[in-house]
């Protein structure tokens, strides 16, 4: 059957801070009653492809075309693509949550008059939900539904305004198994109907149900670009995390002294969350000296509320937390007091603070009691300098400079003073979450070698990770988290077969 | 009690009219504690054109267009400069005391004259009827435009395709922007919108509650008007509510102390803030407030 | 208009007299500067200052005239100036406690307060604290014990501000609470990741920066006035935002800041006497330097400070 293209993207390039592309020359195309799955890692830019398609980010070069014709990007944004037919369904939920489905459906419609009656509307959302088999209770408030209802509601709207071609981002990271299900029952009645859909994800199961290509991205640049059918879920893997990355120092043989109690244990944890799928359901996990946890899942699952708890800034309802044998009161400088570190996974608002500078961000969790800067009611701003500086000499941080503004570092030399931070007072156990985000290739392997180097030094290391591949490098021990609950996986597996374990192969 | 609901109804208008263009800022996302002095620009503003011309309702007009100058000076800031909206309102607010005190000091030396007020909305016979006549009638249009006011802006909130838009602007700017909605635009339309009916609000002051210009009159009843939409929970019928009930307690203020009760002048003069302090304290849906109230937008990474 | 601007220069510095009236205006502008300044750094919109001050005088009269009255003064000045500064603190601490237990916006709750402690000075001068002599709302002058010392019409409330902006700044730059603050103010999220908690800092910044306020308000009355009377204070709590904002959140460039709106202050009196111009003028160039100072910091907000990160949320 002949492809009629719908969409097709050629060359297209962005950074966002120059000399670091998010895309590199990428080129993608989709076809009418197609379902397109994009696959790739976090940080290969899938999402970032996806707003240049939808028009909330401009290109820096490239062509786009959509049935056919070239699209001018000077004046490419989410009206024009939207009056081209592109409808995007966001991770995050692009509804307003105080509106109600009927209200979020119409607002943002070109097309739409003066006035707004709420009866007709809720009439008019109730036959489009009819006629996409999709239900959502129209007229609720956004707030007040399930990520399932809510996507859907989404779905709806692109599919109101017209979308022939809709892209749907990570739909199923938030979805209970019978709500995917459906999702991918729908999805397949609008192939049926002549629309292109652009599916991204990371998960092998999904590809299998329901797409009829599939893309693979990693780190900007498209690596494959095949019919699904052609592909089985090790050469997935395989080329979704690629050959190309530097071989890590050897690991040297850690001496794993034998410890007989884990240097962290976390008991029973169970807390409130973000979403249905992000609440921990009583955890076990345990880390002990000189070795590395890893664990692994899709951003939602858990990993923040897990981190918060570890960090001390958020209570759980159950459960608790030992470190060394002793159980410790979840509050930061308990913990910190205790032996456990923690390098946040969200530098720029969690980890740092921007404005004050590197010597200040050094000492910044130790104004209670760290004798060696605060003395006597006073800051002992000469010792903070010497101890930054030397600090920054030891980790490369460039400039080693103690009194510069933090914000005009790069995010590898902030992240460097953050780990420098973390390490100072040699804790028991470091909890590392998301460690190498955004960093360059460089900053990347140098947090990977001290995070070794902590190892060997008979640290215990919990490191909590969307990078797979990261992961799979350092750790020892590999758990992955998945709606709130830890799921082992088996030792001595290859790389590409956990990482096609991990893709969903196991269930949801 | 009816002279007492007269004189509710009275000093309820200017607040009315200050706190509905507050809720539509508001409820665009932003924090306008300048209303306190867009209200005195809009009185003496009000004042002037009415005393140069000779018509009160030239001078309403004036003040509505006041209100538009500072509202545009305050957008200017605040949504395309994205400066801390708090600031820029204690600027506007010392502006506006600056600028209308030496202004009147200029215009009048130290003696306003007396404006030409707007009377009475009905006269005559329907003036007469008991109860409808003195509640009702016997108002000027302020209290009248500030009802039918609280009628329009609230079916335009819920159910205009603009006054959504607004809506989905001040709860979530980024899902907004997504869906093709200017924010800045819409912003910027709030606040002068918003602005000139507090303008207006001034003008009550000086062409209707009395019929003259006082440096500084507004008196704190525009950072009033900021409780009275926190207390009406940011919709337009509960901000009547308050408004009338600010007035309420204003007008017993005065009818007690002119009884001479036993109880000293100010403490009444302290009634409405205590008691909107307690309300404010005791509220529990704080959720209530537009969910990106205060907070400046900017695309990111585009 | 040189005319007006020539009397603004004589009145404010052209001759002793115009300097005693500057540093006079001055005190209270630098007291009142150093609470709003020291509030802003923590994250904390004070706008109540000016509230703050009248309860500090409030409480500065109720010990001057009628608890310590026949005390010497070196007891009764301290009493004085800590009675001033406790009656800041405790409004500043109202306003604290709502914010941190029931999440009152401290913007309107400071505002609120500023009438309600404007009404209970009222309420005071026209009952319990007015003169014995029954004739006009305001108090009974202050016993000359209680006074400040002065010297000529300089009150040591001066002295005072002057080693307080430097204990202020070293507070803020050089001690542990001085260094949360900043931390709670920059980051308040990063802050309580490591272990600093927002709401407890909200509060304790409120409190300290109403015990200032309260303290400028004693300095007025023990000071300059000598007695409690209403219009105390022409909005000088509203032009110490002014004051705290051209200096850069700095307590030692509140000095100068202070001084610039002082002499401001006094030499608008004088071009009011001496050229016609209103006075109130000096509230329009309040503004005017509010609006600068921020206006100025624009630029500066252009461009995401992404600290290196190379991608939004996620790729």
């Amino acid at each position: 059957m002949p492809r009629v293209l719908r969409a097709r993207l050629q060359g297209i390039s962005k950074a966002f801070v120059p000399g670091v592309p998010v895309l590199d020359g990428v080129s993608l195309d989709v076809a009418e009653g197609e379902v397109l799955a994009l696959l790739g890692e976090n940080g290969a830019g899938k999402s970032t492809l996806m707003n240049v398609l939808s028009g909330l980010v401009k290109p820096d070069a490239g062509v786009l075309e959509l049935a056919g014709e070239p699209v001018d990007l000077a004046h490419w944004g989410p009206r024009a693509a939207q009056g081209h037919g592109v409808g995007m369904v966001h991770q995050q939920s692009a509804l307003v949550p105080a509106l109600t489905v009927a209200e979020n459906l119409r607002f943002g419609d070109p097309a739409a008059g003066l006035w707004f009656r709420p009866r007709a509307e809720r009439r008019v959302a109730a036959a489009l939900s009819r006629r996409f088999e999709l239900e959502v209770p129209v007229d609720r408030r956004v707030e007040e539904l399930s990520p399932g209802q809510r996507q859907r509601a989404e779905i709806l709207r692109a599919l109101g305004r017209g979308a022939r071609l809709l892209i749907l981002d990570e739909p199923t990271a938030v979805l209970t198994p019978n709500e995917a299900t459906a999702l991918f029952g729908a999805v397949r009645r609008l192939r049926g109907a002549g629309c292109a859909v652009i599916f991204i994800s990371h998960k092998l199961g999904e590809v299998e149900a329901v797409a009829d290509r599939v893309t693979i991205l990693r780190r900007g640049r498209v690596v494959a670009s095949v019919a699904a059918r052609e592909l089985d879920a090790h050469e997935l893997g395989r080329l979704m995390l690629g050959r190309d990355l530097p071989p890590l120092a050897r690991r040297a043989a850690a001496p794993r002294v034998a410890t007989p109690q884990p240097a962290l244990a976390i008991r029973g944890l169970s807390t409130a969350g973000a979403s249905e799928a992000s609440r921990l359901r009583g955890l076990d996990l345990e880390v002990f000296g000189a070795e590395i946890v890893g664990l692994v899942g899709i951003d939602g699952n858990g990993q923040r509320e897990l981190e918060e708890v570890l960090a001390g800034v958020r209570r759980p309802s159950a459960g608790e937390v030992v470190v060394a044998g002793r159980r410790v009161a979840l509050h930061p400088r308990a913990l910190r007091r205790a032996g456990l570190a923690h390098l946040s996974g969200d530098r720029e608002s969690a980890g740092l603070v921007r404005g004050m500078t590197l010597a200040q961000n050094f000492i910044l969790k130790g104004s209670w009691d760290d004798r060696r800067f605060f003395r006597h009611g006073r800051i002992d701003h000469a010792a903070a300098w010497r101890a930054t500086r030397a600090a920054a000499l030891r980790f490369g941080i460039v400039p080693p400079d103690p009194e510069r503004d933090i914000s005009s570092l790069s995010g590898g030399n902030a992240q460097k003073l953050a780990v420098a931070r973390e390490l100072d007072g040699d804790p028991l156990v470091l909890v590392a979450v998301n460690p190498t985000r955004g960093l360059d290739v460089g900053s990347a392997r140098f947090v990977h070698e001290q995070l070794l180097a902590r190892r060997a030094a008979g640290g215990a290391v919990l490191l909590i990770s969307t990078e797979l591949d990261e992961v799979i490098a350092l750790a020892d021990r590999l758990v992955a988290l998945v709606r709130g609950e830890l799921r082992a996986t088996p030792p001595g597996a290859d790389r590409a077969a956990i990482g096609a374990i991990l893709l969903g192969g196991g269930g949801a | 009690m009816e002279a007492l609901i007269e004189a509710a109804l009275r000093l309820a208008a200017p607040l009315l009219l200050a706190a509905l263009g507050e809720l539509v800022i508001e409820r665009a996302g932003l924090i306008d504690i300048g209303i306190e002095g867009t209200m005195l620009t809009g009185a003496f503003a009000g004042f002037v054109v009415a005393v140069a011309s000779g018509s009160a309702l030239a001078g309403v007009a004036a003040a509505a267009c006041a209100g538009v100058a500072v509202g545009g000076l305050f957008a200017a800031f605040t949504v395309l400069g994205r400066v801390d909206q708090i600031v820029v309102g204690t600027a506007v607010n010392l502006l506006a005391l600056g600028a209308t005190g030496a202004g009147s000091r200029a215009l009048y030396g130290g003696a306003p004259p007396s404006a030409p007020t707007l009377g009475p909305v009905a006269q005559g016979l329907l003036g007469e009827l008991p109860w409808l006549g003195a509640l009702l009638f016997s108002q000027t249009a302020f209290l009248h435009v500030g009802l039918l006011l609280t009628l329009a802006i609230g079916f335009g909130l819920a159910r205009t395709l603009p006054g959504l838009r607004l809506r989905a602007v001040g709860e979530s700017a980024r899902a907004a922007d997504a869906e093709g909605v200017s924010v800045p635009a819409v912003r910027i339309l709030a606040v002068l919108i918003g602005s000139s009916l507090a303008g207006v609000g001034g003008a009550a002051l000086s062409l209707a509650q009395s019929d003259s210009f006082t440096e500084g009159m507004t008196a704190g009843r525009g950072f009033i008007a900021l409780a009275i939409v926190i207390f009406g929970r940011w919709s337009s019928l509960g901000v009547l509510l308050a408004s009338l009930f600010f007035g309420f307690v204003s007008a017993l203020q005065f009818r007690l102390q002119a009884r001479g009760s036993g109880i000293p002048y100010p403490v009444f003069l302290m009634f409405p803030y205590l008691v909107t302090l307690a309300v404010l304290a005791l509220a529990t849906g704080r959720a209530r407030a537009p969910a990106d109230l205060g907070r400046p937008y900017a695309r990111e990474g585009a | 208009m040189s005319e007006a601007l020539l009397a603004l220069l004589s009145g404010s510095v052209g001759s002793l007299a115009a300097w005693t009236a500057t540093l006079r205006e001055t005190a209270p502008l630098l007291v009142t500067g150093l609470a709003v300044a020291l509030a802003f750094r923590g994250g904390v919109w004070n706008i109540g200052a000016e509230g703050q001050l009248l309860a500090g005088a409030l409480c500065a009269t109720v010990v001057a005239t009628r608890l310590c009255v026949g005390a010497p003064a070196l007891v009764l000045v301290p009493a004085v100036a800590l009675a001033g500064a406790l009656g800041g603190a405790l409004f500043g601490g109202l306003a604290g406690v709502l914010r941190a237990t029931r999440g009152v916006s401290e913007v309107i709750s400071t505002i609120l307060l500023n009438f309600v402690a404007s009404c209970l000075v009222a309420l005071a001068i026209h009952g319990p604290l007015q003169e014995v002599a029954r004739a006009y709302p305001k108090s009974d002058p202050f016993p000359a014990a209680a006074m400040l010392p002065a010297f000529g019409r300089v009150h040591a409330g001066l002295l005072v501000a002057l080693v307080l902006a430097f204990g202020l700044q070293g507070l803020v730059f050089r001690t542990p609470f001085g260094f949360r603050l900043r931390a709670v103010g920059l980051a308040p999220t990063a802050a309580r990741f490591a272990g600093i908690s927002p709401e407890r800092i909200a509060l304790s910044t409120l409190a300290l920066s109403g015990a200032l306020a309260g303290l400028a308000g004693a300095f007025e009355v023990a000071g300059v006035t000598g007695q409690l009377y209403e219009g105390l204070s022409a909005g000088t709590g509203y032009t110490a935002i002014a004051v705290a904002l051209l200096a850069r959140l700095q307590p030692l460039w509140v000095i100068p800041s202070a001084l610039l709106f002082g002499a401001l202050e006094a030499g608008a009196a004088a071009m009011q006497r001496e050229a016609g111009v209103p006075a109130v003028v000096t509230q329009v160039v309040q503004g005017a330097v509010i609006l600068l100072a921020v206006g100025l910091s624009i630029g500066k907000r252009r461009g995401p400070r992404l600290l290196g990160r190379a991608l939004p949320e996620d790729a």
